[in-house]
This record gives structure tokens, C-alpha cells and sequence, in this order.
């Protein structure tokens, strides 16, 4: 046994895991309110990325920024929240608002159309080819030296930061939608929209404030995946469609079921990636073929996913 | 009310949009009534089949302004007028088919250069040899588009650039007898050039009795910590054939964070900035044009007219082969007052081209549409992330 193997895909499990978690509830918490399927999120994510981006290229870049680098990363992913919060508002007000009370298929395909509407928007103003964030050479290259070492094993920085800033990030929504007003309001119309409507709530309001948080959650996601990878506009398509099926996994409309899915979806797919094609004797590249045949019979298993509540249909 | 407006604005939009387009039509069908001859001293239309937009653009661009230096500078040393017409491929061979599509529907265009990507050639070709379009390549490296009797390595097509076979042996070579490899593992995108070239590798290093790894990675794949994770510690060189170039270099990041040492070597899809992992290398179908001898005086013509570029090695093979175009059409129109598109391709192999933009003369070979003695050249990434040659394969 390659024990420094095993440890890295640990590592990997956990840093997939918590970017697909942050993206998963933002599918969660606008399922859970609206019933709706925000195929647009996946976008959303990549603009974060741009935006975090733009924020790099304004203070300098990763080599020689013009204030601390730490300053620099911190205001990327605030930058990157606001103005997908922000993004995320305007989808809502525009592209799913009017369609409140249409059939259901017609707010879905019109987040469909958000979805290319934006990628290929990003495209338009900023070109197709992929852009770097460049964070090996950030900080003389800090964030590529290791913060925890165990043997002859080590964890960079950088994952340190993502997984550590992911998790205080969901703990903050938990306390958000478990100890406040508007979090009840929102577990409120979850459970019945127009029975909350009823008791006072104003509907707008939470779905709104649904939309904030699910965009900043993916605003975040979109930096801190961007730190180890690539920007480009179609960037949010395997992020998204996995984060999706993690919800799916965990049971849509759950807060706790969408962490859990995105964490254990990043785990079968590293395992998948590094042991499961090996022992099977397929080629690696298809992966995604073990990880979605595994799913298949999962879902024929437990349909609601794992914190899902089953679909009682009274008669 | 406000419903009526909206329809009314969207059936005028419809209207407008159907007139715009058989106007289009119009003019597309305008170009297939003329004639197929075109006059030896009126302008030379040279289509170029590249990547305009995408990630690979800075590909097409590049072959574009130098493509149509050529068409200036060498149109005058030879007595013609030539133009060239850019035709938006992207990487997508379905678009290429469409824009291959359109080129031939533009009868004042006698030859083409391109399709600048493999896929695309593979894509085009059959639709550009039905209607006698010469196609030059000046960077489609798969072997099969001139070997082995395959379909797409039609008579009309030609290349001024070697292929992978040349590529993948001389990379392996290099890593073999200069970096004393002895494990490898070899990437793929799962794309036509990519899996091609990781071939021509993988087999090249098993002749060299060097174990090899084989990973294919999907085309959608964003974070390859996992598949690093697959790479042994003790591996000395990891080959990543890939068309965008930035995936090449988070491999060559995502091994220094895992603490791997086994050095990145990319094909020419990867001579790209965006590839800057210091120490690592790449392999491209031209040399740095700065070294080559006699050739300052293109180089300054070029950054005339390209006052914003900077100088890479893949566009100036887009030189070349509209000067092999241009050549073929002189020789077609001695003696004659126009020429067709079949033409060209009669006259493509009868003489050595002078000049060549690549140093000394240039030559097809008399076997395949290949150039006579082609080579890749070798590039490594310096500690500031530039690019500098250092032989030849």
C-alpha cells in the first residue's frame, strides 16, 4: 500500500468534496424554496471565478501585487460573493420571477437559457481562451509549501485554505439558516410557501435572500476552485453538474444532505480516479462512468437521497 | 397590450432576421455563379481554415497576420496579387466542416491553407478535395493525414510542418538519452491529435524499454489532483499532448505540490505561455525564427504590421505555406492567362521553394504531402516562465 497515495486522495476527497458542497447548496437552498433547478449555478460559479480574477489583475496580479497577497485573496472572494449575490438577485427578479406560476417545465428551461445565456456572455467579453490565477507563483510560491506534514507526506497551503475556508463558510450558512429570523423564515417556505405567506412572511423577501446566499456561496466556490485550476467560461459545467447530483445525492432541498452529498461525491470520484479504474481494469478516463454507475444504483436504493425525505402522497 | 408588442417586436425581429440571411444567400450564391478561372493578374484569394476564436486562438491569429505577410510580401516578389480570407474553424471539427463548407462555396478562392488542427483537417478534407481545393497545413501534426492510406489523407492535402510520428519519437527520444528516463507516464486528452500523439509516445518509450503509464483525462476534466495522484513518485517524465496548454501546466504545478519530481514535457498544442512551469518542456513544428539566419528583415516586417503581437513559433509556418500557394500558382500561370484550383495542385511538388521562412529551401517530399526532412524543435521553460530553444529533435 502506497500509504503517501492513499493520504493524497484523502486530500483530494476533502478539497473536490467541500467546492462541490458550496455549489451543492446553492442547489439545495433554491430547490428547497422555489422547487426549482438552478441549472444556471454552475455559471454563476464560473463568473465568481472572473471576478476573482479581475480583482487579481486590478491589484497587480499573483507576482507582484500592490498590497499583501492575503489582502488580495480575501478581497477576491469577497468580491467574487457580492457580485454573485448580486448576479444571483438578477436571475432571479428576471428569468424566474415572471415564471413563478407558470408549469414547471418553463422556469427550467428558462435557467437553461440563463446558463448559455452567461458562459457564452463571458465569453463574448472576455475571450474562450483560459486564464490563471497563477497561485504558484503567489506569495513567492507559499501556497504550494506544505502546512501539514505526516511522514513523507505533506497538505499545501492551498488546500489548507480551500478546505478550512469552505468549512467555516458552511458553518456560517448553518448558523444563518438554524439561529436567525430569516433562516426560519426560509425553513418556513421550504416547508410550505403559501402557509408562510399566510403567517406574514414575505415570500420575495426569502427567495430573494435565497438567491444572495447561493450566489455568494458559489462566488466562493468559484475562487477557491480557481486557485488550483483554470478559468474559462465553460468552467462551470463539470463543477455544476456534479454539485447538482451531490444535492440529488444528499437529498434536495437539504442543508446538511447537500454538504454531505458534496463531500461524498468528492470522495468516489478521487477513489474512483486513483484505485477503483485501477482495480477494475478500466481505463481512467472513464471515470465518470464507475462514479454515475455507482449513482444509478444508489438512487434506485434511496431515491430521496441520503437526508432526503421520502415524496408521501396523501389520497 | 404589452403581450402584442412583445410578439409584434418579435416577428419583425424573425423578418429581419430572415432577409439578413437570404441576403447572405444572395451573396453566397452570387460567388458560385462566377467563374471558376481566375485571372493570373487579378488577386489570389488564399482561404485560411484556423482557430479565430477559442482557447486556441492565439494559434489562429498568429497563422493569420503571418499568412497574410505572406501573401504581401511574397505576391510581390513573385508579380501577384494575393489575399487571405480567414475562416473561423475553432477547435470543434463540426465547425470546421461548416467553414470548409463555406470556403468552397467562395469560387474567387483558388487554395487554402489549413485546417490548422488535426481534427479539423480529418473534418475538411473530403469536402475540400471534391472540389479541387490544394489545403497547406502549417500546423496539423497527426501522422495519419498523410499516411497509411486513411481517408482523410486525400491527394489535395499538404503539410510544411513534420508530423508526430517525427514529434513523438524525437520526444521520446530526447527523454530517453537526455533525461535518462526510465518510467514515464503518458497523457491524453481523448481528441484525435492528443490520443494520436500519445500513441506515436507511448510506443517510442516501450521500444526504449521505458514502463510506461497510460492516463487518458476527458476533455471536461478541470482538476487533475487525482489523476497526479496516479502518478508514481519515482516516474521521470510525464507527457501531456494536449491542445490547451494550460492543462499542461496545473500537471506540471499539481506535481511540485504532491512533491513528484518527474519533469512535464508537452507536444506543440502546448506552446503556449499559458505552459510556464520552469524546467519543463515542449516540442513545436517551427524553430524560434530570431535564430534562424536572414530572416530579421520578415521579422521587422511582421512586427510592422503587427504592432501588438509578440513573436511565437507557431505562426510562422502560416508563412510558409501560403508561399508554397503562391509558388504552385506562378508556375500554373506561365504561359496561360488564368488558372483553376486543380491547377495548384499540379504544380505543388515541381520545384523547391526558395527562401523558405524556416531557413535554406523548402522541398515536398516525393512519397508523401509532407515536407522533404522536416523537425520539430525543442523548447524548455526558463526560471522567468519564457520559453527558450534549446535543439532539435
Amino acid at each position: 500500500m502506497d500509504y503517501d497515495q492513499f493520504f493524497q486522495t484523502i486530500v483530494n476527497s476533502a478539497t473536490l468534496g467541500s467546492t462541490y458542497a458550496l455549489i451543492a447548496l446553492g442547489y439545495t437552498m433554491v430547490y428547497g424554496i422555489l422547487k426549482l433547478l438552478n441549472f444556471a449555478h454552475g455559471d454563476v460559479f464560473m463568473v465568481g471565478a472572473y471576478v476573482g480574477f479581475g480583482v487579481l489583475t486590478l491589484f497587480g496580479g499573483a507576482i507582484d501585487p500592490s498590497i499583501s497577497i492575503w489582502l488580495v485573496l480575501l478581497l477576491m472572494a469577497l468580491a467574487a460573493m457580492a457580485a454573485c449575490a448580486v448576479l444571483g438577485v438578477v436571475i432571479e427578479r428576471f428569468a424566474y420571477r415572471p415564471l413563478r406560476d407558470a408549469p414547471r417545465i418553463a422556469p427550467l428551461i428558462s435557467a437553461l437559457g440563463v446558463s448559455f445565456f452567461l458562459s457564452y456572455s463571458v465569453q463574448l467579453l472576455f475571450g474562450a481562451e483560459h486564464r490563471t490565477y497563477d497561485s504558484f507563483n503567489m506569495a513567492g510560491g507559499k501556497l504550494y509549501e506544505p502546512a501539514v506534514t505526516i511522514g513523507s507526506f505533506s497538505i499545501s497551503w492551498l488546500r489548507v485554505i480551500g478546505i478550512v475556508a469552505a468549512l467555516v463558510l458552511m458553518l456560517l450558512l448553518w448558523l444563518l439558516v438554524a439561529r436567525t429570523r430569516i433562516g426560519k423564515a426560509m425553513r418556513a417556505t421550504s416547508i410550505d410557501r403559501d402557509a408562510a405567506a399566510m403567517m406574514g412572511i414575505d415570500i420575495d423577501r426569502v427567495i430573494m435572500f435565497a438567491f444572495v446566499l447561493s450566489g455568494a456561496l458559489a462566488g466562493a466556490a468559484g475562487v477557491l476552485f480557481a486557485l488550483r485550476t483554470d478559468v474559462y467560461p465553460q468552467m462551470g459545467f463539470t463543477p455544476g453538474l456534479f454539485a447538482f447530483t451531490a444535492a440529488v445525492i444528499g437529498g434536495i432541498g437539504s442543508i446538511p444532505g447537500a454538504m454531505l452529498g458534496g463531500f461524498l461525491l468528492g470522495t468516489v470520484e478521487a477513489l474512483t480516479v486513483t484505485y477503483l479504474t485501477q482495480w477494475i481494469g478500466i481505463p481512467v478516463g472513464l471515470s465518470n462512468l464507475v462514479i454515475f454507475s455507482l449513482l444509478i444504483v444508489f438512487m434506485l436504493v434511496r431515491p430521496q437521497g441520503i437526508l432526503g425525505r421520502p415524496d408521501i402522497k396523501k389520497v | 397590450m404589452k403581450r402584442r408588442a412583445l410578439i409584434a417586436a418579435a416577428l419583425a425581429t424573425l423578418v429581419a432576421a430572415s432577409l439578413a440571411a437570404s441576403a447572405g444567400a444572395d451573396t453566397q450564391a452570387g460567388a458560385r455563379s462566377e467563374a471558376a478561372a481566375v485571372s493570373c493578374n487579378g488577386t489570389i484569394n488564399i482561404g485560411n481554415l484556423t482557430v479565430l476564436t477559442g482557447p486556441a486562438a492565439f494559434l489562429g491569429q498568429s497563422q493569420q497576420s503571418w499568412a497574410a505577410l505572406a501573401a504581401k510580401r511574397v505576391g510581390a516578389q513573385l508579380g501577384l496579387k494575393a489575399r487571405v480570407i480567414g475562416y473561423d474553424t475553432t477547435l470543434d471539427p463540426a465547425v470546421a466542416l461548416t467553414a470548409a463548407q463555406r470556403l468552397v462555396g467562395n469560387r474567387s478562392i483558388l487554395a487554402a491553407i489549413g485546417p490548422a488542427t488535426s481534427g479539423g483537417v480529418a473534418a475538411t478534407s473530403k469536402t475540400l478535395r471534391d472540389a479541387s481545393v490544394v489545403h497547406v497545413t502549417p500546423s496539423a501534426t497527426r501522422t495519419s493525414l498523410t499516411k497509411g492510406g486513411t481517408p482523410e489523407a486525400t491527394s489535395y492535402f499538404y503539410r510544411v510542418v513534420a508530423d508526430d510520428s517525427v514529434q513523438g519519437t524525437g520526444q521520446a527520444k530526447h527523454a530517453v538519452e537526455r533525461l535518462n528516463a526510465d518510467k514515464a507516464t503518458v497523457f491524453d486528452a481523448q481528441e484525435p491529435y492528443s490520443v494520436g500523439l500519445a500513441n506515436t509516445i507511448e510506443r517510442a518509450l516501450e521500444r526504449r524499454n521505458v514502463t510506461v503509464q497510460r492516463l487518458s483525462v476527458s476533455n471536461n476534466t478541470t482538476d487533475f489532483s487525482s489523476f497526479v495522484t496516479r502518478i508514481a513518485g519515482d516516474t521521470d517524465v510525464v507527457f501531456t499532448p494536449f491542445q490547451v496548454a494550460a492543462n499542461a501546466n496545473q500537471i506540471a504545478v499539481l506535481l511540485k505540490e504532491q512533491g513528484k519530481r518527474a519533469i512535464v514535457f508537452g507536444g506543440d498544442g502546448t506552446a503556449d505561455p499559458a505552459f510556464k512551469v520552469p524546467g519543463s518542456y515542449f516540442s513545436n513544428f517551427a524553430p524560434d525564427l530570431n535564430g534562424v539566419a536572414g530572416k530579421q528583415a520578415i521579422i521587422n516586417a511582421w512586427k510592422r504590421d503587427n504592432p501588438e503581437r509578440t513573436l511565437d513559433p507557431f505562426g510562422p509556418p502560416a508563412y510558409g505555406a501560403v508561399q508554397s500557394i503562391l509558388y504552385a500558382a506562378k508556375r500554373a500561370c506561365t504561359g496561360k492567362r488564368s488558372i483553376e484550383r486543380v491547377n495548384i495542385k499540379r504544380k505543388m511538388k515541381a520545384g523547391a521553394i526558395p527562401n523558405w521562412i524556416l531557413g535554406g529551401n523548402f522541398r515536398f517530399s516525393s512519397k508523401t504531402n509532407d515536407p522533404l526532412n522536416g523537425g520539430f524543435w525543442l523548447f524548455q521553460i526558463q526560471p522567468d516562465g519564457t520559453a527558450r530553444q534549446v535543439g532539435r529533435l
